[in-house]
């Protein structure tokens, strides 16, 4: 290991490995060394992805995956942070105040490899892209495991459809058998299901749009993903829910056809809520929604809106906003 | 090579018998357009993906035109009014004028590929545009657009008659260069710091749509319309001499540099103010004219009008596929003009070469 705390052996060692073509995980000596029975085992979004060993140095490229490492007591582990949507939730701020932050964007794939990870748990499946953090084989090649939450698996077949609260969940229990804590994985579940269904369900039957972004045309909350997932939970009534995806590009005619109840509102640092409020009533056609007339908003955070150990605070908070109303 | 498409350009000396049958057959075209653009905008209006019945349609547009009110719910009202009419005339003048701009400046640079994007204008719009959406500049997003454009337009001409006198090459030329340059800008901005998902708000306005059309972008793209079309209009006969060259063009008692000058900042302000309003809308002043050269000949006193009117009547219909095809959903309407665009241009490529080889060119 020692060998490979230092850059410039780091690299002769990788130019070594692309001259002769000869797998990483021999030179190495990494944890999936084919020759030692390997722990853990998976079909991850379509890539199999194997551990001898849990995984020590972890990177965490999103918000999403962030806090769920930090939500299993990981944060000892965590060598490096990046792509963050936005602040931490306070309950996790302390554990991640030491986590270093990589880079603000998508860090390219030396910049992330300089940490020497030995496992890299992506938010998006995008994020494992040549122009991102690198191709998953090839990185898999140099003996950094890889990850996505099965929730945000899009290829067909593992795509949730619809994504459920079960799915997050078994995602904490999958993530906490890889890195090794699958104790915290089982706890977190145990207290997220409880919380979860604790919730009582606004009883209104109120119709509702999850506006997302867009001005032109505006990004909404479709059938099939985390929106839909939470909005039903909070007993709301997606104007969209037939859309068969996550999200979905649609149109003010559709969203004035429907004249929701409330409209809920992601507040991202680059896209906040009291802007959407403002386009909204600029708007010659949306300021004559009901909801809007009547300041009827509900507000959720970014990093809430993607699945993960956000989603049942984001439908309490969705709960608790609509009993105001 | 460079004036194969425009062989059926009509020369000065050409039988007067053969011109009148050509401008008569272009008046006819020019009616009967005229009534399908009435007829598209009407039809275009009606369609959409909230319910909404004719009669409601005719009751809004009747209250507002008259100054009454309408006997509707002022939501239902205002997708109509403040939805759909003002989206609608939108379509119908970007769509003119970008055919407009087509034909001028398919002319102006002797290239049948020229386009109204043909001087980084639309490179320069979309970095104005980018600027503002991504690093948050409180700059409205049409004037940033605009001063993009204007400043693109700046550097073309600039480096153009430093390369040699606004001659139809080198303005191509420094285009591809200007635009080559701001189109990288444009991505660096967005590669640098899109944040969380605002890169699509980049996308779909990259990509041309008319989905946030209101009336002020109305008042922009007729404004802008009405000012470039009188001397583009006015201009016809100067361009017709332009496309045998200049040095004929001079003979004709032409004031070529003079001419071409104003012709090409006529062209830079309408696309400047047609992008500003839409977005990059693609094929539609690519096409617009060849398809009209074929019917109409190349005189360009009927070529530019009715190059209007087929691009308005092109762009309505291509934005109402936009709005119903995958409703609720919505694309983007330049992905529906590159996708009808790209076969018609094909088809018309093939036809001019048969052409071309029948009338021995």
């Amino acid at each position: 290991m020692s060998l490979f705390r230092r850059p410039t052996a780091y690299v002769a060692a990788t130019i070594v490995l692309f001259l002769s073509g000869c797998s990483a995980a021999t030179v190495a000596q990494s944890p999936s060394n084919p020759a030692a029975p390997a722990a853990v085992e998976m079909d991850n979004c379509g890539t199999m992805i194997s551990f001898a060993a849990p995984p020590e140095r972890i990177v965490a490229v999103k918000s999403s995956s962030l806090e769920l490492l930090l939500a299993l007591g990981a944060s000892e582990k965590i060598v490096g942070a990046a792509f963050l949507d936005g602040p931490l939730p306070d309950s996790l701020a302390d554990q991640g105040a030491k986590v270093p932050i990589l880079s603000e964007r998508l860090p390219s794939r030396e910049a992330v490899l300089e940490v020497e990870p030995d496992l890299i748990f992506a938010g998006w499946e995008s994020n494992f892209s040549s122009d991102g953090v690198g191709e998953r084989t090839s990185l898999e090649k140099l003996g950094v495991g890889t990850y996505v939450a099965p929730a945000a698996c899009t290829a067909l077949g593992y795509k949730p459809d619809p994504l459920t609260f079960d799915h997050v969940f078994d995602g904490f229990v999958e993530l906490g058998e890889i890195i090794d804590e699958g104790q915290a994985a089982k706890a977190l579940v145990d207290e997220q299901a409880a919380e979860l269904a604790a919730i009582v369900p606004d009883k209104r039957n109120l119709s509702t749009v999850w506006y997302s972004s867009g001005k032109d045309q505006p990004f909404v909350g479709a059938g099939l993903g985390a929106p839909e997932m939470i909005m039903s939970a909070a007993g709301l009534n997606n104007v969209f829910a037939d859309v068969d995806d996550s999200w979905a590009s649609t149109s003010w005619e559709s969203v004035a056809q429907a004249n929701p109840d409330v409209i809920v509102l992601v507040d991202a640092t680059w896209n906040t809520a009291a802007a959407k409020v403002d386009l909204l009533q600029a708007n010659p056609v949306t300021a004559h929604l009901d909801a809007v007339r009547m300041n009827r908003y509900i507000i959720v955070d970014f990093p809430a809106t993607e699945a993960g150990v956000r989603s049942v605070d984001a439908v309490t908070a969705i709960v608790d906003q609509l009993s105001s109303l | 090579m460079k004036r194969v498409v425009l062989t059926s350009q009509l020369s000065p000396d050409e039988p007067r018998a053969s011109h009148d049958r050509r401008s008569s057959r272009s008046v006819i075209a020019a009616c009967v357009l005229a009534v399908t653009a009435l007829v598209s905008l009407f039809a275009a209006i009606v369609t959409g993906p909230a319910d909404i019945s004719p009669m409601e349609v005719m009751g809004s547009l009747w209250g507002h035109l008259t100054g009454g009110i309408p006997a509707m719910s002022p939501l239902r009202d205002a997708i109509i009014w403040e939805g759909r009419v003002p989206r609608v005339l939108t379509a119908a003048a970007v769509g003119g004028g970008l055919a407009l701009c087509g034909a001028v400046m398919q002319a102006l640079t002797r290239n049948p590929l020229a386009d109204p994007y043909l001087l980084g204008l639309s490179s320069g719009a979309s970095l104005g545009a980018v600027i503002v959406i991504v690093l948050g500049v409180s700059v409205a997003l049409p004037v940033a657009a605009f001063m993009g454009a204007l400043l693109a337009l700046l550097f073309t001409m600039t480096l153009a008659k430093g390369a040699g006198a606004l001659s139809q090459a080198s303005v191509v030329l420094a285009g591809l260069a200007v635009s080559s340059a701001f189109a990288a800008l444009t991505s660096l901005v967005i590669f640098w710091s899109a944040t969380g998902d605002s890169y699509r708000e980049i996308l779909s306005w990259l990509l041309g749509s008319l989905g946030g059309a209101d009336w002020s972008d109305v008042a922009v793209a007729m404004v802008a319309v009405v000012v470039c079309a009188v001397p583009l209009l006015g201009g016809s006969r100067s361009l017709d001499g332009l496309l045998l060259g200049d040095t004929a063009a001079e003979a004709l008692g032409i004031a070529v540099v003079r001419t071409r000058s104003m012709l090409f900042a006529c062209v830079a302000l309408l696309t400047g103010a047609l992008v500003a309003v839409s977005g990059s809308i693609g094929f539609i002043g690519l096409i617009v004219p060849h398809a009209v050269r074929l019917v109409a000949g190349g005189t360009h006193r009927a070529l530019l009008p009715l190059s209007f009117l087929v691009g308005s009547i092109f762009l309505v219909w291509a934005d109402t596929l936009a709005r119903v095809m995958f409703e609720p959903r919505e694309l983007p309407v330049g992905i529906v003009t590159s996708l009808i665009g790209g076969p018609i241009f094909a088809v018309l490529l093939l036809r001019m070469s048969r052409g071309r080889r029948a009338s021995g060119f």
